[in-house]
């Protein structure tokens, strides 16, 4: 698999850390990972991007499926350790506006 | 593709799977080329968004299907060209989604048509779709594009 994710459960929020690249290959697992979250209506979710080499436009399809989600039942999702390169495709996409994006885990648990 | 006197072919089964290994090729051949390191990230998104539509769209998910990958570069140009077998697809059909449209999903050829300089939908010789992407290298001294849309 191109993706490794790993799901913390912490006493304000659970954290989703994501490595390797978030494509059309492996946006299904993380789907599956970000779901369980979601069917437990966490009231904050963070998703670790440090390791994320490469996202496509399925991977950010499946984080916008996830913040529309989290949105629906009034959570909160945020991003954080975004690389240059990663911020950069969502830059193209301009949901660097839509997405809550913080520089670090420890400013996305406090945001 | 016109005798550009450098460049590789390669033949990959339809199979998401074989996404990654194409991207690190890219980054050798991007290497080989002279493109910078922002250029090559641009050029790994592009492929991967044409391979993607390609599996996607014209072959249904099948990964039992055939894509041939051709890249060729010169002093100002590196280009990569995509061909199917399947059905040619009518380039006035490819659009993308209002980006202020926020949903799943509608977003690679507008990431494609952002980071590549051309874009150009083509019917091959099989009858299938050939898209052939091009990027200008900027010469030195030249500022880059700003891509960002902003």
């Amino acid at each position: 698999m191109t993706i490794q994710v790993k799901r913390e459960a912490l006493p304000d929020a659970t954290v989703v850390s994501i490595s390797g690249s978030v494509d059309i290959y492996s946006s299904p697992e993380l789907r599956g990972e970000l779901k369980v979250a979601l069917d437990g209506k966490v009231r904050k979710l963070v998703i670790d991007m440090d390791g994320v080499s490469f996202v496509d436009s399925s991977g950010l399809a499946t984080l916008i499926e996830a913040l529309q989600k989290v949105q629906a039942y009034s959570g909160k999702l945020l991003l954080c350790n975004l690389s240059a390169k990663v911020l950069g495709v969502f830059q193209l996409a301009n949901l660097d506006r839509i997405f809550q994006i913080r520089e670090t885990r420890e400013a996305a648990l406090e945001g | 593709m016109a005798d550009r006197g450098r460049g590789i072919r390669v033949t990959i089964p339809s199979d998401v799977s074989y996404l990654e290994p194409i991207r690190t090729l890219i980054q050798e051949i991007a290497s080989l080329a002279g493109l910078p390191r922002e250029a090559v990230n641009e050029v790994e998104l592009a492929v991967t968004e044409g391979c993607a539509n390609v599996i996607r769209h014209c072959y249904c998910n099948s990964d039992r299907e055939r894509i041939d990958l051709s890249f060729a570069f010169a002093d100002d140009f590196f280009e990569v060209r995509i061909d199917d077998y399947g059905k040619f697809v009518d380039p006035s059909r490819i659009k993308s989604r209002p980006l202020d449209d926020v949903r799943p999903g509608g977003l690679g050829v507008h990431l494609m048509r952002k980071v590549m300089d051309e874009v150009t939908y083509t019917k091959n010789r099989w009858g299938g779709t050939s898209l052939t992407m091009r990027k200008r290298l900027a010469r030195p001294g030249e500022p880059r594009k700003d891509r960002s849309g902003r």
